[in-house]
């Protein structure tokens, strides 16, 4: 700041700042990349093993390393990819292949089993849906019989920590253990309830969770697209009861 | 000058504390302070940021136009504070996402733009560096502390390791941003009176 510059040197100076600032951030951003998205994977791997009820903690609440969750993964987990048209498996097809806008679209449905001594113990289906401010991403596992749900993550939204927030809450989640979807032949229409399932329904109700108090309309937003992402799966999944 | 190159880097930690004496930087360190491992990692990060921004600010002080050193001191800090998310989110995923929009918020952090402005642009750059590695750990003193209050008496642990006896029942106030405003409101009470700094009205 000694003396008053021109305003060409002015303009000179913010360009030049403007073009490395740039180029240190380009840099950064590509050599990282890969390890960023293997991060990424890491994690929705770990998100589908945690709602197949996986312990993805070890007894000190660490989280278990990314080798073994690759090995978990590799062992366990099976993907499949669907029909939308037709509920049809597709053979040869993985999960990675189909692009997220024919997920998006319903035309191709991913879906992952959990096989134990080579049979199919446990199902699991990507659920995603508008909150009260954000999309939130998660998996909703269901058992063997596709009547009872096995567990469910939320893993990615940008709902108000401490309120809508809490969806990615252990005690949250783990609420939905347990609870049907499917009864006398139907889908049950599944809902997280505004304040407590007991106070709402003093009968009992065996496929409604607790809702968060303060966000009635996350918890709203989360019963919809779950029941119409069970809704997109139905065809398959009845075909799977019927054998 | 050994004497007053020390006391550029001791001076915030305590008598000139940017968190406690000068009440900057609230907001992160009220929002990141659950856990000390969280507040750990957003320690680091300021105080590579406000230090490095403050080396290169120095270097460039002749060369800054005066008409848009704000400007050139914004483009310096955010692309640190780039660097450092996209580091953070390669190397430790799951500390990053709990930290989410907060290192980008280093940003607008009041004691970053604060040391380049007060001392940076008119130091040179060895000092400078020193400034902002004292005032960075000033902060990170004053986080980890509240974190380490505030974990203990909400989860019982401290670093995750189990300090409070099994049966202990977590203090939910302390997780929320009202218990954080307890610890700093205690800990600015308690620094002032060791120091002996009272302001009059």
């Amino acid at each position: 700041m000694s003396t008053p510059k021109g305003d060409g040197y002015v303009i000179g100076f913010a360009v030049s700042i403007c073009i490395a600032c740039s180029l240190l951030l380009s840099a950064t951003a590509s050599t990282l990349k890969s390890r960023q998205e293997y991060n990424v994977e890491l994690d929705r791997k770990m998100n589908i093993l945690k709602a197949f009820g996986v312990q993805t903690r070890d007894e000190r609440g660490r989280a278990i390393s990314g080798a073994e969750v690759d090995r978990i993964f590799e062992q366990y987990i099976r993907e499949i990819v669907l029909d939308g048209e037709t509920g049809q498996p597709i053979e040869g097809l993985t999960i990675a292949g189909v692009s997220p806008r024919e997920i998006a679209a319903g035309t191709r449905l991913p879906l992952y089993t959990f096989e134990q001594d080579g049979e199919i113990a446990k199902y699991a289906i990507p659920i995603s849906g508008k909150g009260l401010w954000s999309t939130i991403y998660g998996y909703l596992a269901l058992n063997r019989d596709l009547a009872t749900i096995a567990g469910v993550t939320f893993y990615k939204h940008g709902e108000t920590p401490g309120l809508g927030g809490e969806v990615e809450k252990d005690w949250f989640q783990n609420n939905f253990r347990g609870k049907r979807i499917w009864g006398d032949g139907n889908l049950l229409p599944f809902e997280v309830v505004k304040g407590t399932v007991a106070d709402r329904y003093p009968q009992g109700n065996d496929h409604a969770v607790d809702g968060i108090s303060g966000a009635t309309l996350t918890g709203r937003g989360v019963t919809q697209f779950i029941n119409r992402d069970l809704e997109k799966y139905e065809k398959y999944f009845s075909l799977i009861r019927r054998s | 000058m050994a004497g007053k190159l020390k006391k550029i880097v001791t001076d915030p930690l305590s008598d000139n504390n940017p968190i406690t004496i000068q009440v900057l930087g609230i907001c992160s360190a009220l929002a990141v302070t659950t856990k000390v491992d969280t507040a750990i990692v957003m320690s680091i990060s300021l105080t590579a940021v406000v230090s490095f921004a403050a080396l290169i600010v120095s270097l460039m002080r002749n060369m800054i136009p005066g008409k848009i050193r704000i400007i050139v001191q914004l483009a310096v800090v955010s692309s640190l504070v780039i660097f450092a998310d996209q580091l953070l989110k390669a190397y430790v995923f799951d500390i990053s996402r709990q930290l989410s929009v907060f290192v980008g918020l280093i940003i607008t952090n009041c004691i970053v733009l604060g040391r380049l402005e007060a001392f940076a642009l008119g130091n040179k750059p060895g000092p400078a560096f020193l400034d902002g590695l004292g005032n960075g750990l000033g902060y990170s003193a004053v986080l980890i502390a509240v974190a380490s209050m505030r974990e203990i008496l909400g989860f019982g642990t401290w670093h995750g390791i189990q300090l409070m006896p099994a049966g202990y029942q977590g203090n939910g106030l302390m997780l929320l941003a009202p218990g954080a405003f307890f610890c700093l409101g205690l800990l600015i009470w308690a620094q002032r009176q060791i120091i002996k700094k009272f302001e009059t009205a």
